[in-house]
């Protein structure tokens, strides 16, 4: 339901900025026809596709648990947490790339990612983090010459 | 006839020079790991190392990228027989009667029927390319505007007919791909579109962002989500005291190898995820020939054989719709012509007229290709065996460093990696929910060819849409397009009558 709901919102956001560009006419049609018709028949089968889940739904009897009607219980799950860590040590490396260099941030990132998968010990995580940094340098910077972000380091 | 075989000729003279040797070799062994490793399947071991080939010239990328294709289909069937894990999906069928015999002891004959009949179905499909790819090119020469448009939109169809359990999810991810695919610049007036005064996407959504972010990023996001446990695994490989295959496993799995390749060669020449569907038809059509049916499921070695063949059959003959009418048929020659597109080769019916040298060498580097991936299949099959040794917790953060490595390189952009990640996030949502990142990419690559295509057909008709159905070509393609509509919805209305449960209907999508 929740995949319904985000791709009706696509398909609406997309018809309303589509109808703020020239439409053109059917002999010769402008910049945002297209992604008007497009946008129109994915809200349709979106908004279709949602109310078939809905009604498909079954019907919790009162009294079961959950279906009390009470707020939701929100409680990240393990591997969620573990998600979001790894996608946040990403966006961070991201992030800190340009002050830091390629070399130095793949070293960190290495470390982080290990330690989120829960490879335990820092000497072994350093040394895999430290020896793949190393790799990446010597192949991606110094044999591809690939000009990747230098940092205040230098490299 | 005669002259497509000197443009072989001249294909393999290119394709022989030391650099592009190894190109096909690295191809090859790259893909051969991609293959292996359970979770990396072809769409996203080519998604990430498009990046790997920009500093090489169209041919020599195509090459190597091809190489990683056919690699990934024949190493796929490695893990299938010998641990039960099918390194990409269209090796599932292989696990049935491949890991029985592993089982029995039979690990080596399997293993080197499953190398020898991908290369005689590689090499004759190829053979069938050289034949069929210049006469359908030739013809392919007459179709205009509302042809291709009709092309596409049943491309798109077909593809989400076969891909995933539901059909309109499928058509959902190509809407969304179609969509994703008009920001930037309009194609034929030039104004901005969806760009939101943001510099960056005038240029459009990167096309490399979106494939590394939902086949890659998204593989290895689902995997970091697995109990910590599975990622610890480590595969103990067996021994190999007997490689080769006796005459009696070799008089069984012939006809099966040739069956196979018939059933795969045809089947890619249909849209849709032409190497799995060929395994499946090609497993039925040989149990149900056999004479000990009974067999299958408990170690038959056509079982092997056939499905083996017949995807490699059916991954070569994918390459002759993505070359001759530009229009990739699956998610895997969707992938290889983005990467085409990057490197400013426009596939098409004028490919092989304008480009005889990049089109005749690439044929003639998937005959090497296929004869090197024998001899890297039957003597080093222990070796890159091994590969499962190296568990995931430090596999997934290497794959993770390639992919910000990868998609830096690609601009030189820090952009490039966030629209990753999104796309990433993107990707590991979509397989919790159940939908299909294929149809989105395809989408993608496919959208601004479609818009240009509709915008033209409507333009020379002066707004009369009576030009799809005027011509005889287009006709049939759309009524072919409404029979694939109408069919799923008519065999729901029929479950429907009949009791039983629709596939659409799954709660939580």
């Amino acid at each position: 339901m929740t995949a319904a709901v985000a791709l009706f919102l696509c398909g609406t956001v997309t018809v309303l900025v589509s109808l703020e560009l020239p439409f053109g006419t059917l002999h010769m049609p402008g910049s945002g026809f297209f992604p008007l018709v497009l946008g129109l028949m994915l809200a349709a089968l979106a908004a279709g596709h949602g109310v078939q889940l809905y009604l498909a739904k079954p019907k919790q009897p009162a009294g079961v648990p959950g279906a009390t009607g009470g707020a939701p219980h929100w409680r990240l799950d393990e591997a969620t947490r573990r998600v979001l860590l790894f996608m946040g040590a990403v966006g961070g490396a991201t992030a800190l790339m340009s002050s830091l260099g390629y070399t130095l941030t793949s070293f960190l990132l290495m470390l982080a990612l290990l330690q989120i998968l829960g490879i335990r010990g820092w000497r072994h995580c350093g040394l895999i983090a430290l020896s793949s940094a190393c790799a990446c340098y010597l192949v991606f910077v110094r044999w591809l010459a690939i000009p990747l972000p230098d940092g205040w380091l230098g490299f | 006839m005669l002259e497509s075989f000197q443009y072989l000729l001249g294909g393999f003279a290119v394709a022989m020079t030391l650099q592009n040797l190894t190109y096909c070799l690295v191809g090859a062994v790259v893909g051969t790991l991609v293959g292996i490793l359970p979770g990396l399947g072809p769409i996203a071991g080519i998604a990430l190392l498009i990046p790997a080939t920009f500093g090489l010239n169209a041919t020599s990328a195509l090459i190597m990228l091809s190489g990683i294709y056919y690699g990934a289909m024949y190493g796929g069937s490695t893990t299938s027989i010998l641990i039960n894990v099918p390194g990409e999906t269209a090796s599932v069928i292989t696990c049935i009667d491949g890991y029985k015999m592993a089982q029995q002891g039979r690990a080596g004959p399997a293993l080197a029927i499953a190398a020898l009949g991908s290369f005689i179905a590689g090499t004759v499909s190829i053979f069938g390319l050289v034949l069929i790819a210049p006469p359908l090119a030739e013809a392919a020469l007459a179709f205009g505007p509302p042809e291709f448009a009709a092309l596409m939109v049943f491309a798109f169809v077909v593809l989400s007919n076969v891909t995933g359990t539901s059909l309109v999810k499928a058509l959902m991810m190509a809407l969304a791909g179609l969509i994703i695919g008009t920001v930037g610049l309009d194609p034929v007036t030039g104004n901005e579109r969806f760009t939101f005064d943001s510099a960056y996407l005038l240029g459009g959504v990167e096309f490399v962002a979106v494939a590394i972010g939902v086949f890659g990023l998204g593989e290895v996001l689902v995997n970091v989500a697995k109990p910590p446990a599975e990622l610890d695994q480590r595969v103990t490989v067996p021994r190999f005291r007997d490689l080769y295959p006796s005459f009696e496993d070799l008089k069984r799995s012939i006809g099966a190898i040739l069956r196979g390749t018939g059933i795969g060669f045809f089947t890619g020449l249909i849209p849709g995820p032409a190497p799995v569907i060929a395994t499946y038809a090609s497993y039925a059509v040989e149990k149900h020939i056999s004479k000990h049916p009974e067999e299958f499921g408990n170690g038959a070695i056509e079982g092997v054989a056939g499905p083996e063949s017949a995807n490699n059959a059916a991954t070569q003959s994918a390459f002759i719709p993505l070359f001759v009418i530009g229009v990739p048929f699956g998610p895997v020659p969707a992938i290889l012509l983005g990467a085409l597109l990057v490197h400013g080769v426009t596939p098409g019916p004028l490919l092989i007229s304008e480009n005889p040298q990049l089109f005749w060498a690439v044929v003639a580097s998937m005959y090497i290709g296929n004869f090197i991936l024998l001899l890297l299949n039957l003597p080093f099959v222990p070796l890159f065996a091994n590969m499962l040794r190296v568990p995931k917790k430090i596999l997934l953060p290497l794959v993770m460093l390639f992919c910000v490595t990868g998609m830096y390189s690609v601009n030189n952009s820090m952009s490039d990696i966030w629209m990753m990640l999104v796309f990433g996030a993107l990707g590991y949502l979509l397989r919790g929910w159940a939908y299909e990142g294929a149809p989105l990419l395809l989408g993608l690559v496919l959208g601004p060819k479609l818009e240009v295509a509709f915008r033209q057909s409507v333009m020379i008709s002066h707004g009369d849409f009576g030009i799809f159905f005027n011509r005889p070509v287009s006709l049939a393609l759309l009524v072919l397009t409404l029979g694939f509509l109408i069919f799923p919805l008519a065999a729901r209305a029929w479950r429907f009558f009949h009791g039983k449960p629709s596939a659409d209907a799954t709660p939580g999508g």
